[in-house]
């Protein structure tokens, strides 16, 4: 800790630090986060309305208060703490996707799962924020002048590269390039020389093919009745046609809420993980859809704004990373959920239902948040 | 320990700053794009996915009509309808692994299979979201194995009890009656503007197909509201989305009743039941009224509607006796020595021959350098004589003396080379040759001699004899042959009421006809009439004509002793009418390559009238209400 900050420190103890965090919290991203988790909460209220889920509104509202908690909590403690802890944390993360793999019941053909008690623990979705903190230090530590040479810089890439590979032979492909794009999105905007990572992408690329030998059966399927869903309209294709008739229906101003047809008469299974847009577009038609955008883009733009502005490359890095999470979940999402992406299993930030998601984007956006507390000096 | 912070205000990672239009560019397309797509799919296409998501929730189920039955004229159902159980899918719910789970469970053969995966592709490309049936009439252990199985299946299966067509009396007309099946996908784009569903069935042939209007009813509809899984829900709010009327009951069809006397039809079936190929034709002569019509072989329509195999279709198809064919109707054959009244009216009523003029028959008969063989000698013979022995000289100098234009103008006086008009099953023309149509081949008088003893060119059909022998034996009244007697609604009104129909008298003289009338009595009562031996009967006086039309692919001579189906055999006729005094009935038969008439189809005709005069004919019954022509 600097003599600066300690002195800071020192000196906002008692009301005169609640005044100081109250006035330099970032009131906008705040904000803008309560807009859609309200709408989150909003929309399923009316997809499980009156049905034999309607507990999941419950439990989501369980898991936004403790996610609401842990922000504050969060933006209170100083990131750069974490700093310390990001290997550890990536360790640890890894430890988990492996023990959910020995550990778990298969459930739908694959291990994501992690029983705690009564709550299913999804270590995936938490590993996105232990690889983005990891990613941070490495880029904070090189730039600092740690971690010259390539023999230093390699065990932290296999180290970051470890939890995308395990999450990926889970199978749970959506969740693992998700990482990866979230990762490389980072490193292309802040790592000097691209080439490596161009090189890196190019040899990706070329093993696809590989991949697609050794994907799952209903993966391959996934893919395939994206590229065509009429084809099958019993098949996978459906999820596809159901979601595109629900935000089609929706037209201008929507059908109103908690009169989505599509959504009460169960034509899309499963829709508040996965679908949560198609009933917010069927509810509140162009209108809504497009107001729902413009809160997210401005959360990227804002975040993003926050890492130009970070008191230093740790906190830039883990601002980008959280933007990209941001961006990539609800980009992929709601590309999905409207027929120009393949059904996968990547949840819209704070509004599909699920504990695991939405702790981690409180989490991740109560990192941020820090980040934009001490970026004039806390 | 904390990390250290880049002192100074200089940028912390200067290649962000200077990436970060790329960044703004790459996140604003992002958003760009799916802003399009949801204007694409929301604005532009916003009407279509509404109506789409409406008809989602939106059930249709149509009521299935009651079908009218066919009956009788003593009401006794010829077409009817039993319940039965047919399996259902709704195409969007059940997937190729559902159809093969099902086909599976039923064990079904292969063409039901093939059945069963064609009707739900067309469903699928039609309207995938209505239940279509696919297999129809499945029994009770089929239904049962399918309601018990519903979890396995999944979704989207189900049983219906619906009413089916039935043939109480399996063959019994089956030319006349019909038969019904599935329309094709082209067919039921028509269909459906007709109020017609893809499950339902439509009449094929006989009177089923020709009178589908009367007996088809209209089907019922039901709306509701459905869950994904098919489920009706209530839903208050939804039921808004309903378009329409949300109960329509259906509307049963008409009854229609026959001329048909199922007793007597029975009958000249069992009369027929040992030839090969036959066809039989009953009319009453003071109404036109069709009493029983036979094309034997047949098929059943039970297994038609619903149940052919294809190698049965295939089987039937190879069937050189054509079991498909209505053979009263559809198919004309050479009437032989039964059209020789022909010739005979036309040279009485020109007075070119007397009933008592003469001839000398020697068995053979000069032109030119051909000659052509009589039967026997039957020495010097009178009209009525040589009627009775069927001459063939006698008539063939006739021939000489009327032409064969003067021939052909009788011949379609009384109904011959024109339909018939009965409206069913083709009901050919055939044909009635004269100069003009022998124009481009040359005509020869050797054309006339043929056309006097029905050889040649000419062709008529069973049902056009009949209508000709029914005139002769009333006194020259050409009716309108006639197969339905009225239309009733279910609720028991009479919708139409059909009135025989004289479409002429025949231009022949009454005393003329009585001529003729007097030698086919001898043809069957007197010593040597060709019918006496076979078709002469102790309990009614029956007058007619034997024929023995020879075909043209004749290779070698008739072999008249053996029974069975040989092509190159004469066609055995026998056409009359009984009583000969007193005409009630006019009978044809037609042994199809039977070869002898008088051996082989006048006992035929015997039996049938016997049958009708002794077990059929009911004295309650109120004489048949003829038209105005029929006062005296």
């Amino acid at each position: 800790m600097t003599e600066r900050s300690v002195a800071l420190a020192r000196a906002s103890l008692g009301g005169g630090r609640w005044r100081r965090f109250l006035a330099r919290f970032d009131w906008p991203l705040f904000l803008a986060l309560a807009i859609v988790a309200v709408v989150g909460l909003a929309n399923l209220y009316s997809a499980t309305y009156r049905t034999a889920h309607s507990v999941k509104f419950d439990n989501q509202v369980m898991w936004t208060s403790a996610g609401l908690g842990l922000y504050i909590v969060i933006t209170a403690i100083d990131y750069r703490t974490l700093h310390r802890l990001a290997w550890i944390g990536l360790a640890l993360a890894v430890i988990a996707i492996v023990a959910v793999k020995l550990l778990s019941d298969p459930i739908k053909g694959s291990q994501r799962w992690f029983e705690l008690g009564s709550v299913n623990v999804q270590p995936s979705e938490v590993a996105k924020i232990a690889v983005i903190l990891a990613l941070a230090r490495l880029l904070h530590d090189r730039a600092q002048g740690e971690m010259q040479g390539p023999a230093e810089v390699a065990p932290a890439l296999i180290g970051l590269a470890l939890p995308i590979v395990l999450v990926a032979v889970q199978p749970d492909l959506g969740t693992a390039s998700l990482i990866a794009l979230i990762a490389l999105s980072v490193g292309f905007l802040l790592v000097k020389n691209l080439w490596p990572l161009v090189g890196g992408v190019a040899v990706a690329l070329a093993l696809l093919p590989v991949l697609w030998e050794r994907m799952e059966e209903y993966q391959r399927g996934r893919v395939l009745a994206f590229l065509d869903p009429s084809a099958d309209p019993t098949g996978l294709g459906w999820h596809t046609q159901q979601s595109i008739f629900a935000v089609g229906s929706g037209r201008m101003s929507g059908k109103g809420f908690m009169d989505a047809t599509q959504n009460h008469f169960n034509f899309l299974p499963e829709h508040w993980t996965d679908f949560p847009f198609s009933v917010w577009a069927e509810e509140w038609g162009f209108i809504g859809s497009v107001a729902l955008l413009l809160v997210f883009a401005f959360l990227v733009l804002w975040i993003v704004n926050i890492a130009l502005n970070a008191r230093d490359r740790f906190g830039t890095a883990i601002c980008l990373g959280m933007a990209a999470m941001l961006f990539w979940h609800v980009v992929v999402n709601i590309a999905m959920v409207l027929g120009l992406a393949p059904v996968v299993g990547v949840t819209l930030p704070l509004v599909s239902y699920g504990g695991s998601s939405t702790i981690a984007f409180f989490v991740g956006l109560g990192l941020v948040s820090s980040v934009s507390l001490r970026r004039h000096g806390y | 320990m904390l990390i250290r912070s880049a002192p100074g205000d200089a940028p912390r990672s200067p290649e962000l700053h200077r990436r970060l239009r790329w960044l703004i560019a790459v996140v604003a397309v992002a958003f760009l794009v799916l802003t399009a797509r949801l204007w694409q799919l929301q604005i532009v296409r916003g009407d279509q996915y509404f109506e789409a998501a409406r008809s989602n929730v939106v059930a249709e189920r149509f009521l299935p009509s009651v079908r009218g039955k066919i009956l009788d004229r003593d009401g006794v159902p010829l077409a009817d309808n039993r319940p039965a159980f047919h399996i259902y899918v709704v195409p969007r719910m059940v997937d190729d692994a559902a159809r093969d789970r099902l086909a599976q469970l039923l064990r079904l053969d292969p063409d039901e299979t093939e059945r069963l995966r064609t009707r739900l592709a067309a469903a699928r490309e039609r309207s995938p979201d209505r239940a279509v049936m696919v297999l129809e009439d499945q029994g009770r252990d089929r239904a049962g194995l399918v309601a018990q199985a519903r979890l396995r299946l999944g979704p989207g299966i189900e049983v219906r009890d619906e009413p089916y067509r039935d043939y109480p009396h399996g063959t019994l007309a089956a030319h006349l009656i019909g038969y019904m099946n599935q329309p094709s996908s082209r067919e039921l784009a028509e269909l459906e503007a007709l109020g017609y569903d893809a499950s339902e069935f439509i009449g094929r042939y006989g009177i089923e197909r020709e009178w589908e209007n009367f007996l088809h009813g209209k089907k019922g509809i039901e709306r509701y509201i459905t869950n994904a899984k098919g489920e009706r829900v209530e839903d208050a709010e939804a039921e808004d989305l309903i378009e329409g009327p949300r109960f329509v009951p259906p509307v049963s069809g008409h009854d229609v009743v026959l001329t048909i006397d199922a007793e007597l039809q029975e009958l000249a079936e069992q009369a027929v039941r040992a030839q090969a190929a036959a066809a039989v034709a009953v009319i009453d002569v003071d109404s036109g009224r069709i009493r029983a019509l036979v094309s034997t072989p047949s098929f059943d329509p039970n297994v038609m509607t619903g149940h052919l195999t294809r190698a049965e279709h295939e089987r039937m198809q190879a069937d050189p006796r054509r079991p498909y064919v209505d053979k009263t109707l559809q198919q004309h054959y050479p009437p032989g020595s039964t059209y020789k009244f022909v010739v005979a009216s036309a040279a009485l009523e020109d007075a070119l021959v007397s009933p008592h003029e003469r001839m000398m028959c020697t068995g053979a008969h000069q032109l030119g350098r051909r000659t052509f063989h009589c039967l026997s000698s039957h020495g010097v013979i009178d009209l009525l004589q040589a009627l009775e022995h069927s001459c063939n000289i006698y008539f063939w100098k006739l021939s000489e003396r009327v032409g064969i234009d003067r021939m052909a103008e009788v011949a379609r006086d009384f109904g011959f080379g024109a339909p018939t008009g009965l409206g069913i099953n083709g009901d050919v023309p055939g044909t009635v040759p004269d100069r003009a149509f022998y124009k481009d081949r040359g005509f020869q008088i050797g054309h006339t001699l043929n056309a006097a003893t029905g050889q040649g060119d000419v062709e008529v059909t069973v049902l056009q004899l009949a209508m000709a022998y029914a005139a002769l034996a009333n006194g020259g009244r050409l009716f309108a042959p006639q197969v339905v007697e009225r239309v009733v609604a279910a609720t028991g009104e009479v919708v139409a009421e059909y009135e025989p129909v004289v479409r002429r008298r025949v231009a022949v003289s009454a005393d003329n006809l009585e001529v003729i009338r007097q030698g086919m009595w001898r043809v069957a009562n007197a010593e040597g009439g060709t019918a006496h031996t076979y078709g002469h009967s102790d309990i009614v006086d029956i007058a007619g004509k034997t024929g023995s039309a020879q075909v043209r692919s004749r290779r070698s001579r008739d072999d008249e002793g053996t029974r069975g189906w040989d092509p190159r055999r004469s066609h055995a006729w026998f056409a009359g009418w009984a009583p000969a005094s007193d005409p009630e009935i006019a009978v044809v038969v037609l042994i199809e390559h039977g070869g002898s008439g008088g051996r082989v189809a006048a006992p035929v005709a015997k039996e049938i009238i016997e049958g009708y005069f002794t077990r059929v004919k009911k004295e309650s019954r109120p004489a048949p209400a003829a038209g105005e022509e029929a006062a005296p």
